[in-house]
């Protein structure tokens, strides 16, 4: 009796396990599925109320959005100020996790908490001073200005990662290398950093997406320098349905590939960096 | 690490840390005090808390406000739990977990304008979800989810947006400290023989408590910057205290009232971290 | 694999920020912006310039505020980078006002004659400070379909040709008639965040009803209207918030009336020519309110590249180009030469239902008035009232007495005298 029952407990088990991934995967993918379709769909089937699937498929608004409303441009603006906030936030973020990670000192938790505390103000309370100071030292509607802005955003958040990523390179390495000889410096670029790699480089497209996804500060800090969400906030939206489906499609496409390439540090960046 | 650093003098780690420090203190410490002087500056130029009397004599800041917590109190708790569900039920490891948990993922790096316009995409007039049930006969006409009047409804499809969006970033923060729950426990459990709803109240619940309690926490902070999905969903129809800021600002050029708006959701923001640390006396913050 | 991935991208990033430095001709206009209409802008318009001059322009669109800040920002740090403004006659009226451009009388545009009255309004205090570019207005578009429901009085020729018995109250019985027919309203109006729905609240309701945009904004007539509005409400498409462009609507079959800007209704003219017509506004107590919006070109003091920006004006204010915009964008010439050349076809629909409402005889001619950084307060003031009265139900007495009085308070702070 018992020997057969098993084998059937164990496939419910497996067949509530099949329908519960099923509806997770049917839950998360479908506005992803749906958008891509909109986004390739021929106008006429759209504004066809009996056409479910479309059928007929075109790139013109791929080519009106990126040619005609100069997206295009906009998407440089994007890489840029990512790039851009990357760099200046590894500058400061490594040193300051690196002290973080390897130090112990009078206000070490103080600096934590700060650090946290900064999430407790939107950066929308900071974007109409940072404008006027903008203004005035001639950096508003320039790449510079936005990049200042989301390395403030980011930096906090990547020094706390940076931290966390060094404690799990352990001392033992770097204090052996000093053994040998190297300085601190040394030892940290030769031993730490390589080891620490792979982790910061998931850090930096972390960073990356960070920047490239805001959109309330970039609106408010440019007119003509916007990054893709602020130009497709401020242009597209006044335009006909089938192009604000390809935007939405345009913008979610690096962030499928994103989490694609750091989906083994998923659980590091966002469970670390939020806890 | 004590005796690693004693070797050493103890200004380096300040040293590595000061770039950091003086630039968060130029760009997040200096805009907030320019922010507190905007909010407390009238119009003549005169210190006072003029902005603030014209905000509260405005209909709109208290509809902002009240939208804001509806917001908050209809999604932060269902995401929660959701986001629990969904922890606990990828932390069983099954076969093909990994894809599962990249599925999940993928609304983590989305932009919210993104989000906003995926879930148009579904419940406009001419979407999918009307021409669906036009398809099936269920209705004869467009459901409008947006628009005069229809604010109510604009409102769930909000919500159903965040809930798609941002329970993702709940549930990795939840798997993370799940994932480090010692296996010792649960067997230890086993030669007890717990039940299974035993092993969830007695281990799991009380070893993720932390962990739960700063989602509640950074969920709740994040649901003050609502802004592009009520935006683009329902313009002004649902006034929020983000999409505020971002009208005074951009559309009537008044940057005090801006000011005094993200004022207000500082001051907010503070007093319910202030809440939440002491009343959940959460240990997260040494992390 | 990452590691590559980061080194592309920062490679990526250093030379696309190299190529960024070569010398172009900044064009910042407030009016077309929409995206068709920017894609226009930047592929047809600019780039058959540039292709024929070899000068490199970059095309800027601008919301009004905007403008304003940045050509005040740019003469006051004496750092312009703009060279050319594209503005409404009120943005341009203010803008001079600071002394921010420079006087155009000395430049030629031969081989055209500007209409007589646009040419007068551009020169103020005797400076020549703009040249006429476009001109524009706001219409009612309607689907045929709907004058079969016409109420009981009322025929396609009134309402075409501007009778005196195409009223408010005839628009109002129209929609009552279609709403039953169709179960469902008809009637919509571009209320959304981008939409234009605050020119319909003070330059065309307004002056119909009280005679003026905002002097009389809490008169006993405007009571009057806002009961009428209230009285229309559950005849207006519920998807009018969120509508900011009436083509779409009218083409997905959504709504048989609408209002809108000419270049927001064109497309479902141009797409579906044989189902719309384009009537005048409908007219009030006071007369038939409408705005006649007068677009032109300006350059501020100091712009780097005056002259080419002088070779743009012409290239702009040239026939073939002056029918060109009015084909694809539905914007009206301000030039004779291209004035006969209103063309067969669709945009002849267009034509007929502007040249109706600017030929009518009870006109109430409506200019958006110059208020610069405080233009969007001012259309915020209508709106809010509309959403507060109309939507929410409040008691239109004291909403219209504090809206008129934050008006009022806007123009004596710009300084212009009310309308």
């Amino acid at each position: 009796m018992k020997s057969q029952r098993i084998p059937i407990a164990l496939k419910i088990k497996q067949l509530v396990t099949i329908i519960i991934v099923g509806f997770i995967v049917i839950w998360f993918l479908a506005p992803l599925v749906l958008i891509t379709i909109s986004a390739f769909a021929s106008p006429g089937d759209y504004y066809q109320i009996d056409k479910v699937i479309p059928t007929h498929f075109t790139l013109n608004q791929f080519k009106s959005l990126f040619f005609g409303l100069e997206a295009w441009k906009a998407i440089l603006t994007s890489i840029k100020v990512a790039g851009i906030t990357i760099l200046l936030s590894f500058i400061m973020g490594l040193p300051a996790g690196y002290a973080l990670s390897r130090y112990i000192f009078p206000g070490k938790n103080f600096l934590k908490l700060l650090c946290l505390a900064t999430k407790m103000f939107p950066l929308m309370v900071l974007a109409v001073p940072l404008l006027i100071i903008f203004m005035k030292v001639g950096v508003s509607d320039t790449i510079w200005g936005t990049s200042l802005a989301h390395t403030a955003m980011v930096l906090p958040i990547i020094i706390l990662i940076f931290s966390s990523i060094l404690s799990g390179v352990s001392v033992d390495y770097e204090e052996a290398a000093m053994i040998f000889g190297l300085s601190r410096i040394h030892a940290f670029f030769r031993i730490t950093l390589p080891l620490a790699l792979p982790g910061l480089a998931a850090s930096a497209i972390f960073a990356f997406m960070m920047s490239w996804n805001e959109v309330f500060v970039a609106t408010i800090l440019t007119l003509t320098n916007r990054t893709l969400p602020a130009h497709i906030l401020k242009t597209a939206m006044a335009s006909p349905d089938y192009l604000k489906f390809t935007a939405g499609f345009i913008m979610a496409v690096p962030a499928m590939v994103f989490i694609f390439f750091v989906r083994k540090h998923l659980v590091t960046m966002w469970g670390i960096s939020l806890k | 690490m004590i005796s690693f650093s004693r070797r050493e003098k103890n200004w380096i780690p300040y040293l590595l840390f000061l770039p950091a420090l003086i630039y968060l203190a130029g760009f997040i410490g200096y805009p907030l005090v320019k922010t507190l002087q905007l909010a407390f500056t009238s119009e003549e130029g005169k210190v006072g808390i003029e902005n603030f009397i014209t905000l509260t004599r405005d209909s709109t800041f208290w509809k902002a406000l009240k939208n804001t917590l509806y917001l908050l109190i209809a999604i932060v708790p269902l995401q929660v739990i959701l986001a629990f569900l969904l922890a606990l039920f990828v932390n069983g490891r099954f076969k093909g977990y990994m894809t599962v948990l990249y599925i999940i993922c993928i609304p983590l790096a989305l932009s919210d304008v993104s989000a906003a316009l995926m879930s148009y995409n579904i419940f406009t007039s001419h979407g999918f979800l009307n021409k669906l049930l036009m398809k099936f006969g269920f209705i004869d006409a467009p459901i409008y989810f947006f628009g005069l009047g229809l604010s109510s409804r604009a409102f769930w499809v909000i919500v159903l947006t965040e809930l798609w969006r941002a329970t993702p970033l709940v549930f990795i923060i939840l798997l993370a400290s799940l994932q480090v729950i010692s296996k010792d426990y649960f067997e230890a459990a086993d030669v007890f023989g717990f039940s299974s709803w035993q092993k969830f109240i007695h281990i799991t619940l009380p070893l993720t408590m932390p962990s739960l309690q700063s989602a509640l926490l950074i969920r709740t902070l994040f649901a003050f910057q609502i802004f592009a999905v009520v935006w683009l969903l329902s313009g002004r129809d649902i006034p929020i205290l983000a999409g505020e800021v971002y009208y005074q600002q951009a559309e009537l050029i008044n940057f005090r009232l801006a000011a005094t708006y993200g004022f207000i959701i500082a001051l907010i923001c503070i007093l319910l971290s202030w809440v939440y640390l002491t009343f959940l006396k959460t240990k997260h913050l040494e992390v | 694999m990452l590691k590559r991935f980061i080194v592309v991208l920062i490679i990526c990033m250093l030379l696309t920020s190299a190529a960024f430095a070569a010398e172009v001709l900044n064009f910042a206009s407030t009016q077309m912006v929409p995206a068709a209409e920017q894609i226009f802008a930047k592929s047809v318009l600019i780039k058959g310039f540039s292709d024929e001059s070899g000068i490199k322009v970059e095309f800027i669109p601008m919301e009004d505020p905007d403008m304003f800040t940045r050509v005040s920002a740019e003469v006051a740090a004496q750092k312009v980078t703009i060279s050319l403004v594209g503005d409404l006659h009120g943005g341009l009226d203010l803008m001079n006002t600071k002394a921010l451009f420079d006087d155009l009388s000395g430049i030629s545009l031969p081989n055209r004659t500007f209409i007589k009255a646009l040419e007068d309004y551009s020169v103020m205090a005797g400076k020549k400070v703009y040249v006429p570019w476009m001109q524009a207005t706001y219409v009612m578009a309607v689907n045929k379909k709907a004058f079969q429901y016409l109420p009981a009085d009322l025929k396609v020729e009134d309402v075409t040709g501007a009778s005196e018995k195409w009223t408010y109250d005839a628009l109002l019985n129209w929609s009552k008639n279609l709403n039953e027919a169709f179960k469902g309203p008809k009637l919509g109006f571009p209320m959304g965040p981008k939409g234009l729905w605050h020119r319909f609240l003070h330059g065309y309701i307004y002056p119909s009803f009280t005679g003026y945009q905002a002097a009389s904004f809490d008169s006993e007539q405007a009571v009057k209207l806002w009961e009428y509005l209230k009285e229309l409400r559950p005849y207006m498409h519920p998807s009018s918030s969120v509508w900011e462009s009436m083509d779409e609507p009218l083409l997905k079959e959504e709504v048989l009336i609408a209002w809108d800007h000419t270049a927001r209704v064109k497309n479902a003219v141009i797409e579906k020519p044989a189902d719309f017509a384009i009537v005048p506004a409908p007219r009030g107590p006071q007369g038939r309110g409408y705005i006649t919006v007068a677009v032109g070109l300006a350059i501020p003091v100091e712009a780097p590249q005056k002259d080419n920006a002088v070779k743009l004006i012409d290239y702009l204010t040239s026939p073939d180009i002056q029918v060109k915009m009015l084909e694809n964008i539905g914007f009206f010439p301000t030039i004779k030469e291209a004035e006969g050349v209103i063309p067969e076809g669709p945009l002849k629909i267009l034509a007929t239902g502007v040249l109706a409402q600017s030929g009518s005889p009870d006109s109430v001619i409506a200019m958006i008035p110059s208020l610069g950084a405080k233009g969007g307060e001012f259309s915020a003031a209508y709106r809010d009232t509309f959403t507060k009265i109309v939507i929410e139900g409040a008691d239109i007495g004291t909403t219209i007495t504090t809206a008129g009085d934050k008006l009022r308070a806007i123009f004596k702070e710009v300084g212009v005298p009310l309308l």
